[in-house]
């Protein structure tokens, strides 16, 4: 760029600083504005509409819910269907929401605990086959559940795990742990190698490095990967689906999907317990979303 | 270094690769015995017939199943769906979230709060987003037929979208491409924010219209992380299971005829097969178009 542009360009921008006006202000046009504004509101009705539809449709009573045309601005509202799912009767949604929320706390605890080691050990140890190591969990990406869940039955049978949460806890921790693993190591390189350097040479031992400058440096990242995995976790309906066999032990999206082919029009009910099994995710999401976003930077989680 | 060796007979060097070593063994150990062994197994299974009874050991048939499959129509009809619901729902879910990341490209009030809107699809759990789609297509109280046929007469309101065999699929990947576009515009976002000003400024300078510096600037920076999320994309959505299935049964991709096979009919040894099948098909995807993404 010439001396002359970036003369001009400073000018204008010194402009905008005194005057307090934002670059977008300033150059858009009211026409590109209109459609920059018809966009973003398009895109978050895409969006989000459905999460409105299913907030809305949990709330309505049966009167309003089959109905042509279909209600869109509620006259009344009911709480009708979160007490018959908070209630015994027609299914033991509590349990399931246990059940799942046990699995996927014991789950991501584990997978961040042993990928937190395995990480730091790759990234930043030096080892024969270290390379081979880092690499082959990427592979791993591409091994997908349903060319594990014909073998892992025939293992999960063997071992006389079958119809326990035991079974989905080995699994999933396995499933989630290339990811973790993945995520962490690349955090892990990000940390500059001198802080640790410096504290080596005040006489602290690695352990006493990852413990006390490592993981502190890496909280963000361990909030994250917690996150990504208890999504995996309370997401997974393959496994789930094939080990779980007595309602005791079902899971959320097991529990859910027996609900709706066992019953009919009840989806006043299945969207009450819906967005009871999304709160946990959104409410950790929106805590710690900025955790979130620079995690998925540092590893694709599969979705 | 060796002189900085406090104890014992082992070099500084030595000591962290045995640490090294311990760090990584619990993962190693877990990843071996839960992901290789099952996938050595899955291969050895797909040469065999297992029987229904755990007691007894699978018979060896050699290549019986992979024949069977070579001819069976519904294999290769899978195969085809797989492979056009993975193009179509990636290519979408790609540009979808380039679109947003360009969108979300400049300043404007509660752009933090809405980014984080954006990314609920891709947050809420897979249940709850099926079952709403699915309550939104029913084909008598929807609102989605009520608008599509009755409101706009789009077409005829007894079809039900999710049902219909020839309709199925094309729901499936649009409800697929919804859910997982906020993945490809979080991973494009921060890419996009990090290409210079500068470079627009030049640009406009030189009197380049909007869409010469989307083409010249924008997509070049933008090459390698599209690269990346089109690959990761197509690899999940080409092994994609429970987000069909909780939708509709009727898009029979590889993943779903594999689970039927394996758990509807019981024939353990062709399912472990057809996965192989998809793993390689899989593989061999991913060989080339890394090769040609490389020089792209």
């Amino acid at each position: 760029m010439s001396t002359k542009q970036s003369t001009h360009r400073y000018v204008v921008d010194s402009f905008k600083t005194a005057l307090g006006v934002g670059e977008n202000t300033l150059e858009t046009s009211l026409a590109e504005r209109v459609v920059f504004y018809v966009a973003l509101g398009l895109t978050l009705l895409v969006t989000l509409f459905p999460f409105y539809y299913m907030a809305l449709a949990s709330l309505l009573p049966e009167s309003s819910l089959y109905t042509l045309p279909p209600t869109l601005l509620p006259q009344d509202l009911t709480l009708e269907h979160y007490r018959i799912v908070f209630g015994p009767e027609t299914f033991p949604f509590l349990t399931y929401f246990k059940n799942s929320f046990v699995i996927a706390t014991t789950t991501a605890g584990a997978s961040v605990l042993v990928a937190t080691f395995g990480a730091y050990s790759f990234s930043r140890l030096d080892y024969r086959g270290r390379g081979i190591i880092s690499r082959g969990v990427l592979m791993v990406y591409m091994f997908s559940g349903i060319l594990l869940v014909v073998p892992m039955f025939q293992v999960i049978v063997w071992l006389g795990f079958v119809d326990s949460l035991a079974s989905l806890f080995i699994t999933y921790l396995v499933q989630t742990l290339p990811v973790s693993l993945y995520m962490l190591g690349n955090y892990f390189r990000s940390i500059p190698e001198e802080i640790e350097e410096a504290a080596i040479m005040d006489g602290y031992s690695r352990l006493e490095v990852i413990w006390k400058i490592t993981l502190p440096l890496s909280a963000p990242a361990i909030v994250a990967v917690f996150f990504f995995t208890f999504m995996i976790a309370w997401n997974e309906y393959l496994f789930a689906s094939i080990f779980l066999q007595s309602q005791g032990v079902y899971t959320l999206p097991i529990g859910i999907e027996a609900l709706a082919s066992s019953f009919r029009q009840v989806w006043g009910q299945i969207m009450a317990a819906s967005l009871l099994t999304s709160i946990p995710l959104i409410v950790m999401f929106t805590y710690l979303e900025k955790f979130m976003v620079e995690g998925l930077t540092f590893g694709a989680v599969e979705g | 270094m060796a002189t900085l060796t406090r104890s014992g007979d082992r070099t500084i060097e030595e000591k962290e690769a045995l640490l090294g070593y311990a760090l990584i063994a619990p993962a190693l150990l877990l990843i071996g015995a839960v992901i290789l062994y099952p996938v050595l197994y899955n291969v050895y299974l797909s040469f065999t017939v297992v029987p229904l009874s755990p007691d007894q050991s699978p018979e060896w048939i050699g290549l019986g199943h992979y024949y069977s499959l070579f001819e069976s129509s519904q294999f290769w009809s899978a195969l085809r769906t797989t492979i056009v619901f993975t193009f179509f729902s990636t290519t979408l879910a790609t540009l979808g979230g380039l679109g947003t990341a360009l969108l979300f490209n400049r300043s404007f009030r509660g752009r933090r709060y809405l980014r984080g809107m954006v990314l609920l699809p891709y947050v809420a759990p897979l249940i709850s987003v099926a079952f709403v789609w699915r309550f939104m297509l029913d084909p008598l109280y929807g609102i989605f037929p009520y608008i599509g046929s009755d409101l706009l007469g789009l077409y005829s309101g007894n079809i039900d979208l999710l049902s219909n065999g020839d309709t199925a699929i094309w729901t499936v990947i649009l409800i697929d491409a919804w859910r997982y576009f906020p993945f490809a515009f979080l991973m494009l976002i921060a890419r996009v924010q990090a290409i210079p000003g500068d470079m627009y400024e030049a640009a406009k300078i030189d009197g380049a219209s909007k869409f010469a510096q989307f083409k010249d600037i924008t997509l070049p920076e933008l090459k390698y992380i599209l690269a990346t999320v089109f690959l990761l994309r197509w690899i999940w959505n080409f092994n994609k299971f429970a987000d069909i299935w909780l939708l509709t049964r009727r898009v029979d991709t590889l993943p779903i005829y594999a689970y039927k096979v394996a758990f509807a009919n019981y024939q353990h040894g062709q399912a472990a097969a057809i996965s192989m099948v998809l793993f390689l098909a899989l593989i061999v995807f991913v060989l080339a178009y890394v090769a040609w993404a490389l020089d792209w």
